[in-house]
């Protein structure tokens, strides 16, 4: 009191914790790399905690940050006590609440047509409520979780020949209501249905019109987070899946063609082939997306025609995938091999599997194998 | 507000009247309702705790039946009791109305299996579902609050744990 000097002294100081004190910036991504990520990890971070719905008018509470529809965190606060629902801090009116327009923007960008998700919810909702006697509902979900427990031991006890279960393989995560986009689109066994050319992989794309939320270079990374984590081996449990990092091969492709790092994370039993057609639908959609950009941006859905027909050529044979073994060289991967068997004989180490691609040269040329050492410059997390 | 101790009807009047106005027709919040209860019954159907479970009672949803398993290394350790959940139409912003229907003698319920807990009254938040509720409801069990009790005697015996243990079970019905 006596001492106005000190006035600067604040009597409020800001404590910081231990994990604010000794952290340090995630580093934007920058360079066109693509992060894939499962839409059922980014569920919870989308969703309203207070209606468990997908989050509208998304406000976010000015000291803590945590989100809410708009409608259900005002209704909260006229209900109830003037309080964060999630964590209790005070909240004095609406105004300690702001609107958070980026995040509606992130959501819109995930899933553009936000009636088409509500009318998947409701037609799940109501599913539910014609099976709401009880034996019904609980035998429904008895049986699913029996489906659920039966696949996951299939996965674990994989026959190395996965023809029967190729069904089975999903890359990214499988939400059934998720981004049909990142699923590989797995009706068509390679290895053994050669005929590739009938099944559009529509289901993959664009006939849904869903814009890739991270390539276009445009806003934030939907990586909400999580920049180098993706990279993590889930190897708890039965359901098993691998994560991999995916690049050019350093000699066989051109710096400028689609020189992107990416990064994939899909079940066990997918298999080389399975990547192969990924990859090769990926770079399609890429190229067809570059080429509108050219003209109006994003024009209305063009239906299957003109160009829809390039992707009815997409196979597994358009691109070879490499992985470098131990003395550096480049070795080819067969196909029919599953990616855990490729981790398991290749790789080996604790670490997301890399993997090269290349497009495939014609049949007859041999693989060039040049037993050079430098790799493209890595990105490591 | 939400008192547990509220007659039901008078309490879903109470709530609707907290609703009006903010709300828009009756039916409209209620679809909003069973719909975020239908989540939490997905949700509580595939996360498989142990311990807990419930169910809508029958083709209601606004009124569940739940059991807590008592918790191990608590006195409760092997004992089963079913609750009964109702849930008001200004759910989740006001607490569901929950109680024993299998008797408890616990320091914190009372003979008509009322429960006093803070969570469920002032303390409720529109985060707070089923699962929590009953995985709280469960910890309660083992961890009474007995500066307010609504069974003296059971917070008096409290203290002496096989005593506690030995009345417990003497009494215990399903």
């Amino acid at each position: 009191m006596a001492a106005p000097v000190n006035i600067q002294t604040p009597s409020k100081t800001w404590e910081l914790s231990l994990y604010e004190l000794h952290r340090t910036p995630q580093e934007a991504i920058m360079d066109g790399t693509e992060v894939a990520v499962s839409p059922r990890s980014l569920h919870s971070e989308l969703m309203c905690p207070i209606c468990l719905d997908m989050l509208k008018n998304t406000m976010t509470t000015k000291e803590c940050l945590h989100r809410f529809c708009s409608d259900c965190i005002v209704t909260a606060l006229r209900s109830g006590n003037k309080e964060c629902p999630t964590c209790r801090k005070k909240l004095v009116s609406r105004r300690s609440l702001r609107r958070d327009s980026n995040f509606d923007a992130l959501i819109s960008k995930i899933y553009p047509s936000r009636d088409e998700y509500e009318a998947h919810q409701r037609r799940v909702l109501e599913r539910l409520n014609r099976l709401h006697n009880k034996e019904a509902l609980s035998s429904s979900i008895e049986e699913g979780l029996r489906q659920q427990a039966r696949y996951r031991s299939e996965r674990n006890h994989r026959v190395k020949k996965q023809t029967q279960e190729s069904d089975n393989t999903t890359f990214s995560g499988g939400e059934d209501n998720g981004d049909a986009r990142s699923h590989l689109s797995h009706d068509s066994a390679p290895s053994h249905t050669p005929n590739p050319r009938g099944q559009t992989p529509s289901e993959a794309g664009p006939s849904r019109k869903r814009p890739r939320a991270s390539d276009d270079g445009s806003g934030p990374e939907v990586d909400s987070g999580s920049p180098t984590p993706p990279l993590r081996r889930h190897n708890e449990g039965p359901a098993s899946e691998i994560e991999l990092v995916f690049r050019p091969h350093p000699q066989l492709v051109q710096a400028q063609d689609y020189n992107q790092t990416r990064y994939v994370k899909t079940t066990a039993n997918a298999t080389v082939d399975h990547l192969s057609k990924y990859l090769a639908l990926r770079i399609a959609l890429e190229d067809r997306g570059r080429e509108e950009e050219g003209g109006e941006e994003r024009p209305a859905d063009t239906g299957e025609g003109g160009e829809g027909s390039s992707l009815c050529n997409i196979s597994e044979k358009q691109y070879t995938i490499y992985i470098m073994t131990r003395g550096g060289q480049f070795s080819t991967l067969n196909g029919s091999l599953t990616l855990e068997l490729v981790n398991e004989k290749y790789w080996k180490v604790r670490k997301p599997l890399e993997l090269y691609y290349a497009p495939t040269k014609d049949q007859q040329q041999p693989p060039p194998q040049q037993p050079q050492k430098s790799p493209a410059p890595q990105r490591e997390g | 507000m939400a008192s547990q101790n509220m007659d039901p009807v008078a309490a879903a009047a109470a709530s609707t009247a907290a609703l009006k106005g903010s709300e828009g027709s009756g039916s409209a919040a209620r679809g909003s309702v069973s719909k975020r209860l239908q989540q939490e019954l997905m949700t509580l159907m595939m996360s498989g705790d142990k311990g807990i479970s419930a169910f809508p009672e029958s083709d209601n949803l606004f009124k569940w039946v739940g059991t807590i398993d008592g918790a191990q290394g608590t006195v409760y350790e092997g004992l089963r009791y079913r609750l009964s959940l109702e849930f008001p139409a200004g759910y989740p912003y006001q607490a569901p109305r929950v109680k024993f229907v299998t008797p408890c003698f616990h320091p914190n319920v009372d003979e008509q299996g009322f429960i006093c807990l803070d969570i469920l009254k002032d303390k409720w938040s529109a985060l707070y579902d089923v699962r929590s509720i009953l995985l709280s409801i469960q910890s309660l069990l083992g961890e009474p609050n007995n500066e307010s009790p609504l069974n003296m005697a059971a917070a008096e015996l409290w203290d002496d744990q096989p005593a506690f243990k030995a009345q417990l079970h003497s009494t215990f019905q399903k």
